[in-house]
């Protein structure tokens, strides 16, 4: 059959006319993955806490993969090594938001590279949610899409100072960190802290971590009355010093402090067991077990499954693991609730989130309140207690 | 606090004193600062953890082991960050080249052993309190290393032929001596002192990667105080910055202590350029 001009002109016009009509585009965006990105600090010094969540992102994301997806959509998560490096994150962050094509960022997962990527993000305006202490990363007015699902710095000061002076009701206490720019910051805040709260700061010190010997700052603190030591360092060389100089100086006074006084590297460091005894180290609820040894039940629950799925817990953390899963949980959730995978609707929906309950904890977060973990659940462990990443609860807690 | 300032203080002043005996072996044959020196004394550290708890192997054995693993170490200094630089000594090149290598050793040990201290095995059992075997470990084996030094140096051929060198390199080349194989043996022998440093220091300061940049720097003290080259003088030179450091720890505090370290060095320096213990060089005319 000859096609003649007309026919060919009717047919452009009408395939224009078509054109014009607004089709249903689902048909790709439906059936997409939801991309998630990760910046993860999988190697290099940082990577302990990264290996951990790690676990906790692939086990969430098999999870709800092998369950359907999220309304049919696969998630698909990203991975991005930043070697705790913050130029490396900062390339990472462009890459997965222009390249990638992520629709939500778990991470960085740690401070130095979240203070490099936070402005990019929020330039995106990419949903981001991350386990960074440094309190300035959050800041709903500069930054929207920025969610923190752990404590802060101060919530940590705040734990430790309300086991100290209403659980162990001591008065008289030693501060004593390191100096890194870490170690003199959170001396700083804690000490002003303890004193507004009526406590007698007898003794403040930061101390050079690779100090061979500890006894000149442990004698002055017992000299200075000191009742308890409040310890704000991540060296755990240093600790062991300080806990093995204790033993020397036949003193019992107990250490309160950071998380990495109970990091597992203390038990060769220590030079008998008993020296670790006594030392209480920054905790979560949901991932320490009681006097009878028993975990809370959804805390149980999830190292059940955690176990049957062959997720290694003996040389982790529990609650690196739970926040790992609570992120993409959280993120699935956003994009299931607000029917896609724009930036605005999830971060709509996290806004709105009160009590959510996750494995590490049941966040909240309101337009203008991005710290989204409760103060209440952050408890003291007894630090030399581990057992599959979780820890016994300090003495004084029911 | 007296015993606890002496214990401490000799312990820490004889490995700051080994350190600087390695930058004098190095410096002696190649007129080179190479700043690999604590680097080598934080391997003697890594290294032995790593044979002796890690690989389970006997306390002798690791330690041979260790010195093997810093002289090769001392070896590949030579080669990579000294041989290369030699021609343009006058620039100072060297500071560059052995910094560099130092990094790389210290990002290497990082990345391989973890940046987090790790223990190391009591090695001989003997003494608590301020006798315990942490502290005088180190004493006991930089007395050693003098002995071994001097007996090498006045007593052998090999160790006559060092101090030719490093008298007069030119006149000992004209004299027939291997020059380059001696200069690469003392790099190999600068990596021995370093790991015995490291190894019987090693359960005061651990098995840490970060102790390289400390000792680079506290080593570095005692050479220029004692004088670049007398490694008398870098003795004398550790051992008082031991005891001047751990008083001021007693004294002033831990942040304060390095400020009161450093004072003094500004000053006995500006006292004493050549050092304390060294002579100042002839000029020929």
């Amino acid at each position: 059959m000859a096609i003649s001009r007309r026919d060919v002109l009717l047919g452009s016009a009408g395939a224009l006319g078509a054109a014009t009509f607004s089709f249903p585009k689902p048909a790709l965006a439906q059936s997409e993955p939801i991309k998630i990105g990760c910046l993860a600090a999988m190697t290099g010094p940082s990577s302990a806490p990264t290996i951990g969540f790690n676990r906790g992102v692939n086990f969430a994301v098999d999870a709800i993969n092998a369950a359907g997806g999220v309304k049919g959509r696969k998630i698909e998560a990203i991975i991005r090594d930043t070697q705790g490096d913050p130029t490396k994150a900062v390339n990472a962050t462009q890459e997965l938001i222009s390249q990638a094509k992520v629709h939500a960022i778990w991470g960085p997962l740690n401070s130095g590279e979240a203070l490099a990527t936070t402005p990019i993000m929020a330039r995106a305006k990419i949903p981001d949610i991350h386990p960074c202490v440094v309190e300035s990363l959050i800041d709903p007015a500069k930054f929207p899409n920025a969610f923190r699902m752990a404590p802060s710095n101060s919530q940590w000061d705040d734990a430790v100072r309300n086991y100290c002076l209403n659980i162990l009701k001591v008065k008289k206490v030693a501060v004593i960190g390191d100096t890194t720019g870490y170690g003199v910051t959170a001396v700083g805040a804690s000490v002003t802290a303890f004193k507004k709260d009526g406590a007698d700061v007898v003794y403040q010190a930061n101390i050079d971590s690779t100090q061979p010997d500890m006894t000149p700052d442990m004698l002055r603190a017992k000299n200075a009355g000191a009742e308890v030591i409040v310890v704000w360092s991540v060296s755990t060389g240093m600790e062991a010093r300080m806990f093995n100089t204790r033993a020397a100086m036949n003193w019992d006074v107990s250490f309160v402090g950071h998380p990495s006084m109970a990091s597992g590297e203390l038990a060769g460091l220590v030079e008998k067991p008993a020296n670790w005894k006594k030392v209480y180290a920054i905790g979560y609820k949901s991932c320490s077990y009681d006097a009878a040894g028993k975990l809370p039940a959804k805390s149980q629950d999830l190292v059940d499954r955690l176990v049957k799925a062959n997720v290694v817990l003996n040389d982790t953390l529990l609650w690196w693991i739970a926040g790992g899963i609570d992120a993409i949980e959280l993120i699935a959730k956003g994009v299931a609730e607000s029917g896609s995978t724009d930036s605005e609707g999830i971060i709509k929906y996290w806004n709105t989130l009160s009590k959510y309950p996750g494995y590490f904890g049941n966040y909240t977060f309101t337009p203008t309140q991005h710290n989204g973990y409760p103060t209440e659940e952050i408890v003291m462990s007894e630090a030399s207690t581990a057992k599959n990443g979780t820890f016994a609860l300090a003495p004084g807690y029911t | 606090m007296l015993a606890s300032i002496l214990a401490s203080g000799l312990a820490a002043g004889a490995i700051y004193a080994l350190v600087g005996v390695t930058y004098n072996t190095m410096f002696s044959t190649s007129r080179v600062m190479s700043f690999t020196a604590g680097q080598l004394a934080m391997l003697g550290g890594v290294f032995g953890s790593m044979f002796t708890l890690k690989m389970g192997m006997p306390i002798l054995v690791g330690f041979l082991l260790t010195l093997l693993g810093c002289a090769i170490i001392g070896v590949i200094t030579e080669f990579v960050a000294v041989r290369p630089v030699l021609k343009s000594l006058d620039q100072h090149l060297y500071v560059l080249s052995t910094l560099a290598l130092a990094l790389m050793i210290q990002q290497v040990a990082a990345i391989k052993w973890g940046t987090e201290p790790q223990p190391f095995p009591r090695l001989v059992g003997w003494g608590s309190g301020v006798f315990d075997e942490k502290f005088w470990l180190p004493v006991v084996a930089c007395a050693i290393t003098i002995i071994g030094l001097e007996y090498l140096y006045r007593r052998t051929l090999v160790g006559r032929a060092f101090m030719a060198i490093a008298e007069d390199n030119f006149a000992a080349r004209a004299l027939g001596l291997p020059e380059r194989d001696l200069r690469v043996a003392s790099y190999a022998l600068a990596g021995v002192i370093g790991g015995v440093a490291g190894f019987s220091g090693g359960e005061l300061l651990l098995a840490f990667f970060a102790n390289g940049a400390l000792l680079n720097f506290y080593g570095f003290v005692p050479v220029a105080l004692g004088g670049l080259g007398n490694n008398r003088g870098a003795i004398i030179g550790g051992i008082a910055l031991g005891l001047f450091q751990q008083a001021a720890n007693f004294l002033v505090g831990g942040i304060f202590s390095s400020v009161a370290v450093f004072t003094l060095f500004i000053v006995v320096l500006l006292a004493a350029p050549q050092g304390l213990f060294g002579a100042a060089t002839a000029r020929r005319v």
